[in-house]
């Protein structure tokens, strides 16, 4: 759902061929999500057959020209106008800590401080690639960075709080 | 790059405790901690509260003293310097940042930062001139006749630290300064200690804060007064700055490069 509805984003602003579609997605989110030729042409035929963009004749898949459907437009809007639910509670880490919690693990500060280290060594690579990072970067480059920087911080915040709760628990 | 350093360590931390009254009753604040921290580091200190990370920092800076074990500055032992010996150690080598409350209220940005220059008896217009280029690196200089009052938090902290190296004074001990801040003053402030730290001066920081932590080169994690574990962050070269055989739990070869970034 997310590669359509960022084809159909990319081709409200102008028409665009599938490589021009691919090349635009990647660059916009910089360069986080690589897409193969399959995944594109996929996607189009399907939204094709939706009704939500139309081609050019063309002799060849590659040389068609895309651009957008009115009904294709209203999809758009819609996207936009619809927040995302990001409310996963299946989180790997997450669910690790709790089984062991649940489990009676007696060193459950190892399994915390592992985590936490390596946590935090993701967090200092990102931190070197945004000192790194010229001051006239990319948009989305500093906007991904920023995003995986954060999510970064809030687990080890959340590790700091689990030994807190598992301390206080045991205390008690 | 070896492991093995050519240098001395500006900060060293021999078996350093610090306890609190005596006997059974005493309260271990610190230690047994070794460490070593070499010229041009930044390193950065977590730890929950209590763990004992402002003790280190006080012991660091001469402004208290281990019950046991030693704290060595460029080679020199602590408990060997006078209290005159100790008070010019910390006008000429080591400068305090604390989260707030750093600036004398009376004093211009420029005099506070003119102030330990004074104090070690330099001439006036040489104080100045110093404090005034101090000033400058920290993108300052505009401001320096300014009284604390009538700058901001961010403002404030970047005056502290051209005071905490105005002059020769070039090992910064820092107690959370990004507390009181924002995250993007926080590290704007972080930057500005990466980039002193780029002119050889050595940053030892606490703070809370994993973002800004992550702007160190290592971070050492205390609980109970203990360093139970540290990272090192790797540089575009794939080698750490500061191999520690031993004490890093890390697999270069996993990390030699820094890796594109893909969405998790
Ligand atoms: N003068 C004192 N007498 C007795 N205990 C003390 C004294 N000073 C500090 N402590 C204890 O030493 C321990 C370490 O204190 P310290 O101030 O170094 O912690 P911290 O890691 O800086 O905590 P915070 O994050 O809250 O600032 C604490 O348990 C504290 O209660
Ligand atoms: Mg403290």
């Amino acid at each position: 759902m997310i590669i359509r509805n960022s084809f159909l984003t990319i081709l409200a602003a102008h028409p665009a061929h599938g490589y021009g579609l691919k090349s635009s997605f990647e660059a916009s989110t910089g360069g986080a999500w690589r897409l193969n030729a399959g995944q594109v042409y996929s996607t189009l035929s399907r939204l094709e057959r939706d009704g939500l963009i139309q081609s050019s004749e063309a002799d060849s898949p590659e040389r068609r020209s895309w651009s957008i459907t009115d009904d294709g437009q209203a999809a758009v809007a819609s996207w936009y106008d619809t927040p995302v639910d990001n409310r996963s509670n299946r989180d790997e880490l997450v669910i690790k800590v709790l089984v062991a919690v649940a489990a009676g693990e007696r060193d459950m500060d190892r399994v915390l401080q592992t985590q936490r280290a390596a946590t935090m060594r993701r967090l200092q690579e990102f931190t070197r690639h945004k000192i790194a990072a010229p001051p006239d970067s990319e948009l989305p480059d500093l906007m991904l960075l920023d995003a995986m920087i954060l999510r970064a911080e809030a687990e080890i915040r959340w590790l700091d709080q689990c030994e807190q709760r598992l301390q206080a628990s045991a205390a008690s | 790059m070896t492991s093995t350093h050519q240098t001395e360590p500006t900060l060293s931390l021999v078996d350093a405790s610090r306890l609190h009254g005596e006997g059974p009753q005493a309260v271990r604040a610190l230690g047994p901690v070794s460490l070593d921290i070499f010229p041009g580091e930044l390193v950065a200190i977590m730890g929950p509260s209590g763990s004992g990370k402002s003790t280190l920092l006080s012991l660091a800076g001469a402004l208290d003293r281990p019950t046991e074990g030693k704290v060595l500055i460029e080679g020199r032992d602590l408990a060997d310097l006078s209290l005159a010996e100790l008070a010019a150690l910390r006008r000429r080598v080591i400068g305090f940042v604390f989260q707030d409350l750093n600036l004398l209220p009376g004093l211009t940005a420029l005099e506070n930062v003119a102030l330990p220059l004074e104090l070690d008896g330099s001439p006036l217009e040489e104080t100045r001139t110093r404090a005034l280029e101090e000033l400058e690196r920290v993108g300052l200089k505009d401001l320096a006749h300014r009284f604390p009052d009538n700058l901001s938090g961010g403002e404030q902290q970047r005056v502290a630290i051209a005071r905490a190296f105005v002059g020769p004074r070039h090992l910064l001990l820092a107690d959370e300064p990004t507390g009181a801040l924002d995250s993007v003053t926080g590290e704007a402030v972080m930057r500005l200690l990466k980039s002193q730290c780029a002119r050889g001066r050595t940053v030892v920081l606490v703070t809370h804060d994993a973002a800004h932590a992550a702007w160190a080169d290592r971070v050492l994690f205390l609980r109970d007064g203990h360093i139970v574990d540290e990272t090192v962050a790797i540089d575009s070269t794939g080698a750490t700055q500061h191999g520690l055989p031993g004490q890093v739990q890390q697999n270069p070869a996993q990390h030699s490069q820094p890796q594109p970034l893909s969405p998790v």
